[in-house]
């Protein structure tokens, strides 16, 4: 390798007018290259967008045949609006919990994964089963399991003498939320044990060998060898979990329906009723787009993370 | 029915008579092929499309509409299939994306009762007054026509309905007569979960969903209140029969102890299960419970389930909400002639015994109920007859989708914290500021 | 393995090691093993008193029904030829672009990257409607092609952004080496690069794969006959009106998800064991 380097030294230095001719022949291939991204991304994306948007300044009701521009009304009735308030902080709340437990969880399965032992592959096969079912079963599972009368989780509890009578998981608004948070982290936390489970499988080998050699016990080679090469993925395997997160929509519904007492609802929850149900489309479209906007400032917290590591990294 | 063959019927009378005769056998058979001709092209089957929500049974709908293309020749019907029943809310934004083009398509639709007035008064649903007189409207249950019916037009024809009922079990219920009103309902509840006989007294559903509002209709009507007035502006939820109504239903799970707080996040499957796996004295949901209930695969209770009226309070009557899918000319159809005769035979009581005894939909023509091939095949729903004569609609309004999920978010908060009185007042300011836009 | 630590662990170590792997195993499998069970029982053993993982009497009835006579065999069928459709070219495509905003120097990438993610902020809810109509006027619904192009669209930003992550890990000397040696930056992606990255390709891959398999609500709106409906919506469609046959979902859910488990088992062995035994980047 290092011949071939000096090799295109010297190549370079004694032709520099070829090395600009590669150059130019370059400037078409990043292009060629994300033609098919941006197709097929512009194709699906631009028209809901901007359809989107447009219909966020009016006050489309298809039902009622009203369509007139009103401007920013919507986004005024937005701001004033209890029940979308209350559905952010619900939906942030949700986000927040569900990401952070499933990055810690699955970065624990990813580390154990990361061993040699038998039977390694069946485990690992195993990690999977929750994201591998089909996510129309998941929810009413999980309903069924929770259930507060005759679900397994509550006779298992009381088996097991760990609580005294059944606890009522979704229909009590204290539990509500908390039981559907689990259901996701059961649900989701193999997605990020899988990438995070990629991320340490491409640490070189011999800066563990070196840590080792140096002394470092499991901890420490933990600590600060794996986990800063392990960060950039991290930490877009979490911006991604939590962008996801943030539009949870299929377990609430199926599970709660937003309630009791409107103590589960989200905002795709509190979208889709509006949007498919209430048939409002002009509000509807202002609710996405705070939620877009939230999206958006999430993806830039995380974003700006994630450039700084890759920027240190010397990239 | 007389419009059959016209174009042929025509040109057979401007033909001359075949005469006898080889020139006349000639002539005969040349005049024939012309004729034939003649109506081969004027009979072409008018094309027209219906999209219906996904029913099965034994049967599909679809093969019920390929039996009235069988039938006859003068139309042609294209089934569009929709998602099923249980995801009504994807069905009812396909319509409504289909029906706001007002390009004609689909030209037959099933339409959710709690739809009609919606549909109707955004102009997509075409009044159906001249056709179906008001003779043959009297055919039907009146509370369906009732439903059907909106801003004094008919606008929808009646397909299949169904209602809430009181489901109890008989073993359990010793010599004492079936609960006519609520306060008996409890009485016997109470009894039952102390003797150890029951675990839970009354199941009935108070998800935060659609549900939510037919079991609050039954409370409330059964009352003598109403949530919206007949006027569809006056809104009613507040006033004091309606507020105690909404009480006994918080009372079920706080005072009486007859019901589990769990009904607050339970749906129709949810309730039913307990009550079928013989957990259960009494529950209130729609019809479909009693075949379930009946089947030794699913359920514990075999033999041991009897159907009554719900009960009501003191001075009112039994009220059942009313549910069902009715069906719907669109308003740009472009094959008005033939989306009529396809609708009237669907609404035909030959085709309404075939829905009731393949699929399981219950006839909306009272005479169809007394038909002995009914009593053969569906007995059970024989003895409804008298629970649906009582069925009450939810509220007739347009903005219905909205009102709803006002309703579901008050409802579900008064019977989460007990706030009755100041639920339903916030709900009535918010319903008042929707319906009077 | 490269991340293997080659030390010998001490006794407690392996039996800590154990927990962690036994708990993983129930913690994961746990309500499938419910899901099995049930799919061999009666739908009446949902609500007794004392739940049984054995299941008694053991009925295959629900197996019976979910393909004589719900024909699930044609939605599993659609599923696999959309899902695969959508991995193989979110692969491709994704692999293409995550090189050239990794390797060849452009100046608003860190933009282009901002533009792709945000293409899977805007809520899903809010894209069906609109998506509904330009597939109906484009004479789109109810094909496979509608479904690709938007599961294609939906998976794509995390393919790009995890590739284009690991990507950046691998040093810039091989891409130089190999434009010495005349290859342009297709070749170079093919021949160097995407060795490199089996590991990370079968991870996206993977996910590419379920997103696509478990989506439901394009599918459910975009698609209308048995001959295009995926799983999802097959499953759904088992409820009728109000009756939740659990029995026959518990049976449909285990017919989907045991093959795609078995799958993985076995590419893992082969692919993630075999490949990162070379230490290409050394």
């Amino acid at each position: 390798m290092t011949r071939s380097v000096a090799i295109g030294d010297t190549l370079r230095q004694a032709a520099p007018s070829l090395a600009n001719v590669r150059r130019r022949r370059v400037d078409w291939a990043p292009l060629l290259l994300l033609l098919p991204t941006t197709i097929s991304l512009g194709s699906v994306s631009v028209y809901p967008i901007l359809d989107g948007l447009w219909l966020s300044l009016r006050n489309t009701t298809l039902s009622t045949r009203e369509d007139r521009f009103v401007g920013w009304l919507n986004y005024r009735l937005l701001a004033t609006d209890p029940d979308f308030w209350s559905a952010w902080r619900h939906t942030l709340e949700f986000t927040a919990i569900s990401t952070l437990a499933e990055t810690a969880i699955g970065l624990g399965m990813a580390l154990l994964l990361a061993e040699r032992f038998t039977g390694r592959g069946l485990v690992r096969a195993a990690m999977l089963i929750p994201w591998a079912m089909p996510t129309v079963v998941t929810s009413k599972m999980f309903g069924w399991l929770f259930d507060g009368q005759n679900g397994l989780v509550n006779w298992a509890l009381r088996s097991l003498h760990l609580i005294g009578g059944n606890i009522d998981w979704y229909g009590s608004p204290n539990t509500a939320l908390g039981t559907i948070i689990f259901a996701d982290v059961w649900k989701t936390t193999p997605f990020m044990a899988l990438l995070l489970l990629a991320g340490l499988q491409t640490i070189p080998h011999s800066l563990h060998e070196a840590a080792r050699i140096d002394g470092a016990g499991a901890w420490q080679t933990f600590w600060h060898v794996r986990l800063p090469m392990l960060v950039p993925i991290l930490l877009i395997a979490a911006m991604f979990r939590a962008l996801d997160a943030f539009r949870i929509f299929d377990l609430v519904y199926v599970l709660t329906g937003g309630g009791p007492a409107d103590s589960t609802e989200v905002l795709s929850t509190l979208t889709y009723k509006t949007l498919f149900s209430a048939l409002e489309f002009g509000y509807g479209s202002a609710l996405s787009t705070a939620m877009f906007a939230t999206e958006v400032l999430i993806a830039l917290c995380f974003g700006i993370l994630i450039v700084r590591g890759m920027r240190q990294q010397g990239r | 029915m007389s419009k059959t063959e016209p174009v042929s019927g025509a040109a057979a009378e401007l033909l001359p008579k075949p005469r006898p005769g080889r020139r006349g056998f000639l002539g005969g058979v040349a005049l024939g092929g012309v004729a034939a001709l003649a109506s081969t092209r004027g009979a072409a089957r008018a094309e027209i499309t219906f999209a219906s929500a996904k029913f099965f049974g034994k049967e599909t709908v679809a093969q019920v509409v390929e039996m009235y293309n069988a039938s006859q020749s003068r139309v042609h019907v294209t089934y569009v299939e929709l998602p099923p029943p249980s995801a009504s809310t994807e069905v009812h934004q396909l319509l409504v994306q289909q029906l706001a083009r007002q390009s004609g398509s689909p030209d037959v639709f099933t339409q959710d009762v709690i739809w009609i007035a919606e549909f109707a008064g955004a102009g997509w649903a075409l009044p159906l007054d001249r056709e179906f007189s008001a003779d043959v409207r009297k055919q039907y249950f009146p509370g369906v026509i009732q439903a059907c019916t909106w801003g004094g037009k008919l606008t929808a024809l009646p397909w299949f309905i169904d209602s809430g009922m009181l489901y109890y079990r008989t073993d359990l219920l010793g010599g004492a007569a079936v609960p006519e009103t609520w306060e008996e309902l409890a009485t016997l509840a109470q009894a039952a979960e102390r003797s150890g006989r029951a675990r839970f007294g009354f199941l009935w559903q108070g998800k935060q969903a659609e549900v939510l509002v037919c079991d609050l209709v039954e409370f409330v009507a059964s009352n003598g209140g109403a949530i919206l007035g007949p006027d569809g502006k006056t809104v009613m939820i507040d006033d004091d029969k309606s507020v105690q109504a909404v009480q006994f239903m918080r009372d079920t799970i706080d005072r009486y102890k007859i019901s589990p707080q769990d009904v607050l996040s339970w749906d129709e499957e949810p309730s039913r299960r307990p009550f079928t796996g013989g957990q259960a004295m009494f529950l209130r949901n729609w019809s479909y419970v009693y075949t379930i209930a009946q089947d030794p695969k699913v359920s514990s209770v075999v033999g041991k389930v009897g159907v009554a009226p719900l009960p009501h309070f003191p001075g009112g009557r039994s009220a059942a909400c009313l549910g069902g899918y009715q069906y719907g000319v669109n308003a740009s159809t472009k094959g008005r002639d033939a989306a009529i005769d396809f609708v009237r035979w669907m609404s035909s009581p030959a085709t309404q015994l075939h829905f009731a005894t393949e699929l399981g939909l219950a006839p909306t023509r009272p005479d169809v109920f007394d038909d002995p091939r009914l009593a053969q095949s569906q007995p059970f729903m024989q003895k409804l007859k008298s629970v649906f004569l009582g069925a009450t609609p939810r509220p007739v309004t347009p903005k219905y989708a909205q009102v709803t999920l006002v309703l579901q978010s008050s409802v579900s908060r008064a019977l989460a914290d007990g706030n009755v009185k100041q639920a339903l007042s916030s709900a009535k300011d918010r319903i008042a500021a929707i319906v009077a836009s | 393995m490269m991340a293997e630590v080659g030390y010998r662990r001490s006794g407690a170590r392996s039996a800590l090691f154990l927990v962690g792997a036994t708990a993983i195993v129930l913690w994961s499998s746990g309500p499938f093993l419910w899901q099995i069970s049930t799919s061999f029982q009666l739908d009446r053993a949902l609500v007794s008193p004392t739940p049984s993982l054995i299941p008694h009497p053991f009925i295959l009835q629900h197996f019976l029904n979910i393909f004589l006579v719900k024909h699930f065999q044609f939605y599993v069928l659609n599923s696999i030829i959309v899902a695969i459709s959508t991995t193989l070219l979110c692969l491709a495509f994704g692999a293409m672009a995550a090189y050239a905003l990794s390797r060849l120097k452009m100046r608003w990438r860190f933009g282009l990257l901002g533009f792709i993610l945000s293409v899977s902020m805007f809520p899903q809810i809010a894209i069906v409607g609109p998506l509904y109509l330009l597939a109906s006027v484009l004479g789109l619904l109810d094909t496979y092609v509608v479904l690709v192009i938007i599961y294609l669209a939906l998976g794509l930003p995390l393919v790009i952004w995890v590739l284009f992550g690991y990507f950046q890990t691998i040093p810039e000397e091989l891409d130089e080496a190999a434009r010495i040696d005349g290859a342009g930056p297709f070749r170079s992606l093919l021949l160097i690069i995407i060795p490199l990255s089996l590991p990370c390709l079968v991870t996206t891959g993977l996910l590419a794969f379920i997103a696509a398999w478990n989506e439901f609500m394009f599918a459910l709106a975009l698609t209308s006959t048995i001959a295009h409906q995926t799983v999802p919506v097959g499953i759904a469609d088992f409820t009728n009106l109000y009756y939740v046959p659990w029995g026959d979902i518990a049976a449909a859910s285990v017919v989907v998800t045991l093959p795609l488990v078995l799958l993985v088992l076995f590419f893992q062995r082969r692919i993630i064991e075999g490949l990162t035994q070379g230490a290409v980047k050394e």
